[in-house]
């Protein structure tokens, strides 16, 4: 399995080095975005408020991404893979290709971010650390929603109605801990909300990899 | 009488703790005073629709294993009980909230849980309409309710744990101290849930009948005209 | 009032409180006004409306059976 898993990966890595739609696409959205935020923020001074934009921007830019990883597969390609991979491989290796693809956006949306609104991070590894498990614990929740959401037939507001509620716990704990590691506490004291993420990570995929054989069989 | 005995259960256990929640002694307690007996009534609410999640989840994971439309119908029906519940836990617990804490709502740990299960039901309500191949639709949905109800645990279980809450008792740790369950109130609190929770699959059993009952005509209906063609 | 200062004045509150707590009647409760007889009353109101309820699901239970039986046989 880890052989159709790595290739599937690369299918999909390749796939996007090649035409890089997604990955652009979502980055002009991001800069878009940020560039309204500057507009009508300027600079933001309360630590508070640049999380939770920053945070909020971010959230809205997974939907958009993650949203789309099994609706560009059309149905004959479909019944192909069916025919190759085992269930599990197809979903790890979405997972894993939305996760990669997240944390670039993540990464850039940080410089981009910073760049117009502000900087407020004091220990860069810490906050670093809380992005990419949080955007990772998108990824994850929003593959295995798309693979729900992409077998009935108005995909793009059932996708946000389905994804919204059940990103929030996520969000929460994201937005605890990186406050916390804003206000300059050590990754340390910080262990319980980073150990939930990891956990919630590993649990979302878990529940992924036992219930995609369902979502797969037509 | 033989099969109905949890129905009288059900009432005799609701009856009994809405008398003995009005007449018992309760513990004082500043801030809340006589309020707490809605211990008895709100919070039985949640407790009585974590149990239709769980029987709607069961019915789900059956569903899956299976794949009997009548199973996915009783994990339907659980869920909409479970939606009831939530509901009147949700006012209740509002208009509560406004004579002790001051405000229909605050930022606190539990009411997000509570707002965030009902949005993650009625998503799963909506999931189920947009899908039209009855078996689609149970597979489907049958799929999200076991991946939302795990997620959801995971809100109501843990973060409560790690934050503070306005909830008495809470502040850590979401379970009941004994800040505010007295031994007294246990007497009527326990029997209380119960009751609800009977309560609640009586009603879903009578609608499960009247779905079935529906089946039966359309398959009826569907095998007469059939007939005349 | 903010969050973080309810427990600690709570605390506070409670700690005063508990100083009278021999007599019982630190904690405004309902006694007076409902050990006079009037507490029965709501206990009969609201008894009386959960029999109401209680009566009409009996009757729908009883519908649907009927229904489900002569569906039943209908089958037959």
């Amino acid at each position: 399995m880890v052989k159709q898993l790595v290739a599937l990966l690369r299918k999909d890595v390749l796939l996007e080095f090649r035409q890089r739609y997604a990955l652009f696409s979502i980055l002009l959205y991001v800069v878009a975005t940020v560039y309204i935020s500057y507009l009508i923020f300027s600079n933001i001074k309360d630590v508070r408020t640049w999380n939770a934009l920053f945070w909020i921007i971010l959230i809205f830019a997974s939907i958009n991404s993650a949203g789309k990883s099994f609706s560009n597969e059309s149905e004959n390609r479909f019944w192909y893979y069916y025919q190759l991979a085992s269930p599990q491989a197809v979903i790890l290796s979405k997972i894993v290709y939305n996760t990669l693809l997240i944390w670039i956006i993540s990464l850039i949306t940080y410089i981009i971010y910073s760049w117009f609104l502000g900087n407020h991070v004091t220990n860069h590894l810490h906050f670093l650390a809380v992005v990419l498990l949080g955007s990772a614990s998108f990824s994850g929740i929003l593959t295995v929603v798309s693979a729900i959401a992409v077998k009935t037939n108005n995909n793009a507001t059932l996708m946000s109605i389905l994804s919204i509620p059940l990103l929030l716990p996520a969000v929460i704990i994201i937005v605890k801990a990186s406050q916390l590691s804003l206000m300059g506490m050590s990754m340390a004291q910080n262990g319980a909300y980073l150990a939930g993420l990891l956990v919630l990570n590993l649990l979302v995929t878990a529940m992924g990899y036992l219930l995609f054989p369902y979502l797969w069989r037509e | 009488m033989k099969k109905n005995w949890w129905k009288v259960l059900a009432i005799v256990l609701i009856l009994y703790s809405l008398i003995a929640g009005f007449l018992g002694d309760v513990p004082r307690r500043d801030i809340l005073n006589e309020s707490i007996r809605n211990l008895y009534f709100h919070v039985a609410m949640w407790f009585a629709m974590i149990a239709m999640m769980g029987a709607s989840l069961g019915y789900s994971i059956k569903y899956l294993s299976g794949n009997h439309l009548n199973i996915d119908a009783r994990a339907n029906l659980f869920a909409e009980m479970g939606l009831v519940f939530s509901i009147l836990g949700i006012t209740t617990g509002s208009i509560w909230a406004k004579f002790t804490w001051g405000a229909f709502w605050t930022n606190d740990a539990k009411l997000n849980g509570t707002a965030i299960t009902i949005l993650i039901y009625l998503a799963y309500f909506i999931l189920r309409g947009s899908l039209d191949d009855r078996e689609k639709r149970a597979r489907i949905s049958a799929v999200y309710n076991v991946f939302a109800f795990v997620l959801m645990i995971v809100f109501i279980g843990i973060l409560p744990r790690l934050t503070d809450s306005l909830h008495p008792g809470n502040g850590g740790n979401p379970a009941f101290s004994q800040y505010d369950l007295d031994t007294n109130m246990r007497w009527v609190f326990y029997p209380a849930v119960v009751g609800w929770i009977l309560f609640g699959i009586w009603v879903s059993g009578i609608r499960y009948r009247l779905y079935s009952i529906k089946e039966s005509l359309d398959q009826w209906r569907n095998d007469s005209s059939d007939q005349l063609h | 009032m903010e969050k973080r200062l309810f427990r600690p004045i709570a605390l506070i509150l409670a700690v005063m409180l508990s100083v009278g707590a021999k007599a019982q009647n630190e904690v405004a409760m309902a006694d007076v006004m409902r050990e006079n007889g009037k507490i029965y009353v709501v206990v009969a109101v609201v008894a009386i409306i959960f029999a109401g309820i209680v009566v009409y699901l009996i009757s729908i239970d009883r519908k649907t059976n009927r229904l489900q039986k002569q569906v039943d046989e209908l089958k037959k």
